[in-house]
């Protein structure tokens, strides 16, 4: 790595060194919970709470695991999350990609107009809508459905992910699309075989976002898929499930591992894609 | 292969902008027409046009036997080359190449064949197999070039495509170019703001400025009889030196005084250019290419129509085979607004210092063998016989066929 040049007075070098002291403490924040909760899941409630409440284990106990997974039902509850998010995932690329290009990439009237009602969604705060959301999902009939929970994830995502694609969009080079309509290609084709592959970095990154975003929801799931609806729950409110249920008799343990189990797949996603993510992918193309 | 016709073609921007303005030209069936012209002087748009890439806001564009107005750049049947190449990033050069063609629905025999063909033509073999980003400029710009040639269409358009190549690749491309057309002989528009790549490729160059056609003709034509002040001042390179001067006729015949210099018309002149004798007694703008200057002792001896005039050569530019010796002539400077515009490239705001003050600062091209240095004084020979005069107020070349009676 290359250092910066030093500037008089080396105030680059004092902010370097604080901004890396912040970085470590920041990864320490970050780092030590997950650590924490994992090895929780592998002690007994005594352990957790005793002595030594940062301690191992004694004895490495995989029955929490077991617990949570069969009793708690958290693995029926992962694979409705993992269905659940991956279409609501894939249906929120495929639209706001699609919606960000055109709003990018073509000038028609109203255009600005569409653009800023996308955009408006983003101050708008889901808690405000929580009772006409559940009144409209309900007159759908889609209450507790998984069609449900999967269409008010994608409108939820959609703004932010129009927002950034839309800029994302405008730095790919036009001429390149230019090149696709003289070759005979659509607009269509010239979208999915063209510009999409070219913004892959930015695909991406929105993914990502979008897929822990939606994995980590826990009030729409709550107000969209109520008590009577239990088989069609998400991981979320199967781990408070846990907490809320047991009383006085917390299975903490379970709920770390429960906790653990929502955790691991997240950290796969973004390891994953993140390896995708190379920048500077429309290298080639221009000059 | 097939000619394009363009007639009164028009476009205005949004905001009433009008980048091209009645444009008619008609490139011939395998013809190799330069567009050439400073930046913003509509030559991409009209290309854009062409091509399908920009609506057209009045007229007509013909290309082969159809009004191809209406029609998205797929049908039009034609391959365009864009300046910074614009190669599908994702794509290997075979996969760039064959694109187009599959989706024509071309058999794949048949895109293999043509792929292999035009790969081997551009010597790009070797590098099928890569992705554009690990190109050198050079083989990124033969691949574009390739993308066109495997399409065989009706013509190829080229948005100056080499002007993102470093100076000794552009000239060995421009060869290429030169030699692909002779092999191909497709009808080609070439759009370049570079004066030298328009004389040495264009089978017949256009000038166009703010959107209005200046002059079509051949290079060696554009250069020796330029229609106007405009296109004098940008075709050449020096450019043509420019002074006020004053048409004169006494006992020893006509001459043309400037600057305490008076150079003799010949009666050839005068022949040539039906009109100049309407002027005699009045003010014009004299143009003398560099070229027509030479050093009286390298010249030898000066043959018919080559007058004397001595000089101070406040600068030398040695290029090795010639030298460009820059004088001042004790004039005040041409401020024509089309000499003005043809020195304006629009990407520099200011293309030379005022360093002469109210004097004009003339080139001279002389042979290498002339030895002048700065601030001595040299003979120079001027010939007489290709002198360029211009109306002071129109600007227009006295005495050229499209300019009489205008």
């Amino acid at each position: 790595m290359t250092r910066p040049p030093q500037r008089p007075g080396g105030r680059v070098g004092v902010f370097g060194t604080l901004s890396h002291l912040a970085l470590v403490v920041w990864a320490i924040l970050v780092i030590f919970p997950i650590i924490w909760t994992f090895l929780g899941s592998f002690k007994t409630n005594t352990e957790i709470f005793g002595e030594h409440p940062l301690g191992l284990p004694a004895t490495f106990h995989w029955d929490a695991w077991g617990r949570a997974w069969a009793k708690a039902h958290i693995g029926q509850y992962l694979i409705n999350t993992v269905i659940v998010v991956a279409l609501s995932t894939f249906f929120t690329m495929l639209l706001s990609s699609m919606a960000a290009y055109v709003l990018a990439r073509y000038r028609f009237p109203g255009s600005r107009l569409i653009y800023l009602l996308f955009v408006s969604g983003l101050s708008f705060p889901v808690f405000l809508a929580l009772v006409p959301l559940f009144l409209t999902v309900k007159n759908l009939g889609l209450l507790g459905t998984h069609t449900g929970v999967v269409i008010v994830y994608v409108a939820y995502s959609l703004p932010f992910s129009v927002f950034f694609l839309t800029a994302f969009f405008k730095t790919l080079p036009t001429t390149v699309a230019e090149a696709a309509m003289m070759d005979g290609a659509s607009h269509t084709r010239t979208f999915f075989q063209v510009m999409l592959p070219m913004a892959k970095p930015g695909l991406i990154s929105i993914t990502i976002f979008n897929i822990l975003g939606q994995w980590n929801q826990y009030l729409l799931p709550i107000v969209l898929l109520p008590g009577n609806a239990q088989d069609k729950w998400l991981i979320t409110q199967g781990i408070a499930n846990i907490s809320t249920n047991a009383g006085y008799e917390a299975d903490w343990a379970g709920l770390f591992a429960a906790l653990s189990m929502a955790i691991i797949p997240m950290l796969i996603v973004y390891i994953v894609f993140q390896r995708q993510i190379q920048s500077g992918l429309t290298a080639g193309a221009l000059k | 292969m097939a000619s394009i016709v363009l007639n009164g073609v028009d476009k205005i921007y949004a905001g009433g902008v009008k980048a091209v303005n009645g444009l008619n030209l008609e490139i011939r069936d395998g013809e190799f027409m330069v567009l050439v012209g400073p930046s913003g002087c509509g030559k991409s748009t009209a290309l854009r046009m062409i091509a399908g890439l920009e609506d057209i806001s009045g007229g007509e564009i013909v290309i082969g036997d159809r009004v191809v107005n209406h029609l998205p750049p797929k049908d039009r049947d034609i391959a365009m080359v864009f300046q910074n190449y614009a190669l599908y990033p994702h794509m290997t050069v075979e996969e760039n190449l064959a694109f187009g063609l599959k989706l024509r629905k071309m058999p794949k025999a048949e895109i293999a064949k043509r792929v292999n063909e035009a790969a081997k033509m551009l010597g790009l073999e070797q590098y099928l197999k890569r992705k554009p980003a690990a190109l050198s400029g050079g083989q990124r710009q033969r691949v574009a070039m390739g993308r066109a040639i495997v399409r065989e269409p009706q013509a190829f358009l080229m948005d100056e495509p080499l002007s993102n190549l470093d100076a000794k690749l552009r000239v060995s491309m421009r060869a290429s170019l030169n030699q692909l057309h002779e092999r191909l002989g497709v009808t080609t528009v070439y759009v370049t703001h570079d004066q030298v790549e328009a004389m040495t490729l264009g089978d017949r160059v256009c000038v166009l400025r703010d959107g209005l056609l200046q002059q079509v003709d051949t290079p060696q034509n554009l250069f020796d009889n330029p229609v106007n002040l405009f296109v004098a001042g940008f075709m050449g390179s020096p450019s043509m030196n420019f002074t006020y001067a004053e048409l004169v006729r006494d006992g020893s015949g006509a001459a043309v005084a400037f600057a305490g210099y008076r150079l003799p018309v010949p009666d050839s002149t005068f022949a040539e250019k039906p009109g100049l004798d309407r002027y005699i007694g009045k003010k014009i703008i004299l143009g003398i290419r560099p070229s027509d200057f030479e050093d009286a002792v390298a010249a030898n001896g000066n043959a018919a129509g080559w007058v004397r005039i001595p000089v101070r050569a406040n600068v030398t530019e040695e290029l090795g085979s010639e030298i460009n010796v820059l004088f001042t002539i004790d004039a005040p400077p041409v401020e024509h607004k089309d000499t003005v515009a043809a020195q304006n490239d629009g990407d520099e705001e200011e293309t030379t210092l005022p360093l002469s003050g109210d004097k004009s600062l003339w080139t001279a091209r002389v042979n290498a063998r002339s030895h002048v240095r700065p601030g001595q004084n040299v003979e120079l020979v001027v010939d007489t016989h290709n002198l360029h005069f211009f109306d002071v107020d129109s600007g227009l070349s006295i005495g050229h066929e499209a300019n009489v009676g205008r």
